[in-house]
């Protein structure tokens, strides 16, 4: 079952068209990945998913149901957490919750705050100011902030930007449990690939305002279709730069690796021939594609083709 | 419309306020000092130029009564500022909140804080000067209704015009109330103004309030013309400001709310 439905989504600012014609689904219980460089229009389409931005054209329906028509409604079950966004300086991270939690229609407010600041860790922070917190502890209240209605559909824009590691990972923990427990779905914009790939089921990559692909982290980083091989070279430096500047093939040098982007399927050949030409190697790493090299691609094109349309 | 929603922004404000002291200045300092300068002032002219003690009531009671206008326009034009430096105007509309939801918490707490301010100076103002704002009787809570509407309609067009321009024209929240101040006759009557001011006097409707309270003040009579006057000009106001903070609102949705400051 689709709670978001996204139909023919249009934002045009003037001239500039931010967001062009973009339709995607998110299903009940999905980590949907939303993808792309700065200024892809990732953000624009946020606002407009939160009922903050009015569409040029289109339709988004949540829970079968069109946001403008039912905007109550359905923002009453939907949420959003941003490291861009801040709560109240002079109010202490108890009373921010306590305040946000009236917004919502929420049963025993007072027990689901306090439950929200221990699952956050935020308990000793009560009394804390917001404007006292470190940026780390204000990305925390924000996304306890975001879970106190129990939202169906929840929007998080960098969720663990300026965490330490350790708090990121068990945030992500956290939002994989509650999708677990509760169904729960969630929209995610972040410049951690890896993140992404930990969370994500689907993404959806824009490219100047357009969906440029929609699958699984895999499948995308899949049709690169190059290997990155790096080896600790012991013999045939020289061979090695011949054959890799006879085939057109990238090679940089970092310290004591050589690091090579081949085809996937012509690794094999690759090695056999370096191999026969007298290369010797003492170690050897074969990486595959992930989806920040896809990311790197995409961001990589994007700068090639302005540079196209300027000159 | 949810109660708890109006109760969310109101709880806002008033943790806000136990913490700002911007916020407590506001509401008992500059009171304090208007009663002191103007009271003290009239207290001198009463006494060197013979003019009675009405003279001290009419000032006093001046600066009683404009207290309601400027704190009601005052919540709603600074509360969407606080808003605005806080960043936290997105938090706030991304929850089911309504427009009105929201525009009437702000009303309630002018109508909070007003009444706080009041009492204060009020308390102030009797024993210092004898002055007993009660002493309008039945015609306070006219006033004090009429006086709040103003407010109203005084912090929706600040307000729509900072949605609009953002806060690089905030100081309008403070200084709009101030340019009504010297048309409506707060501190004397309206027929000593030149004639082209008296003609943006009589588009004011706070300045039908305040002749009325003068005049109750000096002869014990009120003008009732002057207050349906003023309520008919009042409401119209009021429901024209909520059009034009609507429209704002609805400008500012197109660029999208995050690109407000």
């Amino acid at each position: 079952m689709n709670v978001l439905e996204v139909k023919n989504l249009t934002k045009k600012f003037g001239k500039f068209t931010a967001v062009d014609n973009i339709s995607f689904s998110v299903k009940e219980g999905e980590i949907l990945g939303l993808l792309g460089i700065n200024g892809a229009g990732k953000t624009t389409t946020l606002q407009m998913l939160l009922g903050v931005m009015t569409p040029t054209s289109g339709e988004i329906n949540y829970f079968g149901k069109d946001l403008i028509k039912h905007r109550e409604d359905i923002l009453e079950q939907v949420n959003f957490s941003s490291t861009y966004t801040n709560l109240p300086w002079v109010l202490n991270v108890k009373e921010s919750l306590t305040f946000i939690s009236y917004l919502y229609a929420i049963k025993n407010r007072k027990k689901r705050v306090e439950d929200i600041m221990q699952t956050f860790q935020l308990t000793e922070l009560a009394k804390k100011l917001n404007s006292q917190l470190s940026a780390g502890q204000r990305t925390r209240v924000n996304l306890a902030k975001s879970m106190l209605n129990y939202p169906r559909v929840l929007l998080l824009d960098e969720p663990t930007a300026s965490l330490d590691p350790e708090i990121a990972k068990y945030i992500r923990d956290f939002l994989l449990e509650q999708r677990a427990k509760y169904k729960m779905s969630i929209i995610i914009t972040s410049h951690n690939m890896n993140e992404v790939e930990e969370v994500c089921d689907r993404v959806v990559f824009i490219k100047q305002g357009k969906i440029v692909a929609d699958d699984t982290p895999l499948a995308l980083a899949k049709t690169l279709q190059i290997s990155q091989v790096s080896l600790v070279l012991s013999a045939g430096q020289k061979q090695l730069e011949e054959i890799v500047k006879q085939q057109k093939i990238e090679m940089t040098t970092k310290g004591i690796f050589t690091h090579l982007t081949i085809k996937e399927n012509e690794v094999a050949d690759f090695l056999h021939q370096i191999m026969d030409a007298g290369v010797r190697y003492s170690e050897i790493s074969i990486d595959k594609p992930n989806l920040e090299d896809y990311f790197l691609s995409v961001a990589t094109k994007t700068k090639e083709d302005k540079n196209n349309e300027t000159t | 419309m949810k109660l708890h929603r109006i109760y969310a922004i109101i709880l806002r404000y008033l943790y806000a306020f136990r913490r700002s002291y911007d916020r407590v200045t506001d509401t008992f300092y500059w009171p304090l000092i208007d009663l002191f300068l103007w009271g003290l002032t009239s207290a001198y002219f009463s006494a060197t130029s013979h003019t009675g003690a009405t003279f001290i009531t009419t000032v006093i009671s001046g600066v009683l009564l404009w207290i309601i206008v400027w704190r009601a326009q005052y919540e709603i034009s600074v509360g969407l500022l606080t808003d605005l430096w806080d960043r936290n105007l997105i938090n706030i509309f991304i929850s089911p909140i309504t427009f009105s939801e929201w525009l009437i918490s702000f009303v309630i707490l002018g109508v909070i804080k007003g009444f706080a301010s009041l009492a204060f100076a009020a308390t102030i103002a009797y024993f210092m000067y004898h002055v007993q704002i009660l002493m309008y009787g039945v015609y306070l809570l006219p006033f004090f209704a009429l006086l709040l509407l103003n407010g109203w309609w005084i912090g929706f067009f600040v307000a729509g015009l900072i949605i609009r321009y953002g806060t690089k024209i905030q100081t309008l929240a403070w200084t709009v109330a101030g340019l009504v101040i010297p048309f409506s006759g707060v501190f004397y009557p309206i027929s000593i103004l030149p004639h082209w001011a008296q003609n943006i006097s009589w588009v004011l409707p706070t300045s039908y309030i305040f002749e009325d309270a003068r005049q109750f003040a000096t002869h014990g009579t009120i003008n009732l013309n002057n207050l349906g006057i003023s309520l008919v000009m009042s409401i119209a106001y009021v429901i024209i400001t909520i059009w034009f903070i609507r429209q704002g609102m609805n400008k500012i949705l197109q660029k999208g709310l995050v690109n407000l400051e």
